[in-house]
């Protein structure tokens, strides 16, 4: 494939940072949520930053997804930041009725460092 | 560059609700769809182009057109499938109403992020649900 549907999954020092693809198929987002939990079982990771600066759609599928992930992440002990979601896919979103659970947002992966830094002393 | 008019993508898998989208993402920031109005455009067909891949049983269609009135253009979407139906067309489109145990967003979502949606459904023969958004010409 031409590479653009690529998740990729860095570790930076107590934390994920997890970049989503453009426009994610089912299968990417469900590869995101086995990836994450196996990573931060690995890692040990305390906080996942998911980077969604490029996602141009979040349907109900990706939301609740996005939702249970840091659900699931909050029971392995660990804080989920979404960063970046762009302004069109922020208004479709709240227009469609989606929440993403207990995730907090932020402009961008250096607001998502910064909490982490601030909050959880973890970076 | 010309505008294709019509066209049209099956919905027979999972992979192809991502084509339809991708589809309609070029056909509707082709005709001069804002940006916004692309992303709710793109986010509809995800919700309908779903839907008939878990909720029909069998294939379906995605049919898309463009329209023009003076000063202001048009798409409408056709999700047609030859599936088990819908019993009851009110209670489908209530939020939160669903039978897969999911958020039950889709259909009372796709209606305010589209300017029209009408449902026709019967049971054991199908379910065609056409949406339409309009826009300012360039
Ligand atoms: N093409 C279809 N064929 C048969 N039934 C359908 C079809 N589309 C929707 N339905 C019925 O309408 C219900 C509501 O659909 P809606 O998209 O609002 O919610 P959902 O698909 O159940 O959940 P969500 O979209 O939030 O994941 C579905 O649960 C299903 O019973
Ligand atoms: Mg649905």
């Amino acid at each position: 494939m031409d590479g653009e549907n690529n998740l990729s999954v860095i570790k930076l020092k107590n934390i994920l940072l997890v970049t989503v693809p453009d426009d994610p198929g089912d299968d990417i987002i469900q590869e995101l949520q086995t990836k994450v939990l196996h990573a931060i079982e690995k890692y040990q990771s305390k906080g996942l930053i998911l980077d969604i600066s490029s996602v141009n759609i979040l349907d109900s599928f990706f939301a609740r997804t996005i939702s249970e992930t840091t659900q699931m992440v909050a029971l392995m002990g660990g804080q989920t930041v979404i960063a970046g979601m762009q302004p069109s896919v922020a208004i479709t979103a709240t227009e469609l009725g989606l929440h993403l659970g207990k995730a907090i947002s932020t402009l961008d992966v250096d607001r998502a460092l910064d909490i982490f830094t601030d909050n959880f002393k973890l970076v | 560059m010309a505008i294709e008019e019509t066209g049209e993508n099956p919905i027979k898998n999972e992979g192809d609700i991502v084509t339809c989208r991708k589809l309609i993402r070029n056909v509707a920031t082709t005709a001069g769809f804002g940006m916004t109005d692309v992303t709710r455009i793109v986010t509809a067909v995800s919700e309908l182009a779903r839907n008939v891949y878990v909720h029909a049983g069998s294939d379906g269609v995605m049919r898309w057109q463009l329209l023009y009135q003076p000063g202001k253009i048009g798409i409408q979407l056709v999700f047609e499938d030859y599936g088990k139906g819908i019993p009851d067309i009110d209670q489908a489109i209530e939020a939160g109403f669903t039978t897969a145990g999911t958020m039950g967003m889709g259909l009372s979502g796709v209606k305010r992020l589209m300017d029209e949606m009408h449902i026709q459904s019967e049971l054991g023969i199908g379910t065609t649900i056409t949406v339409a958004k309009w826009g300012r010409a360039k």
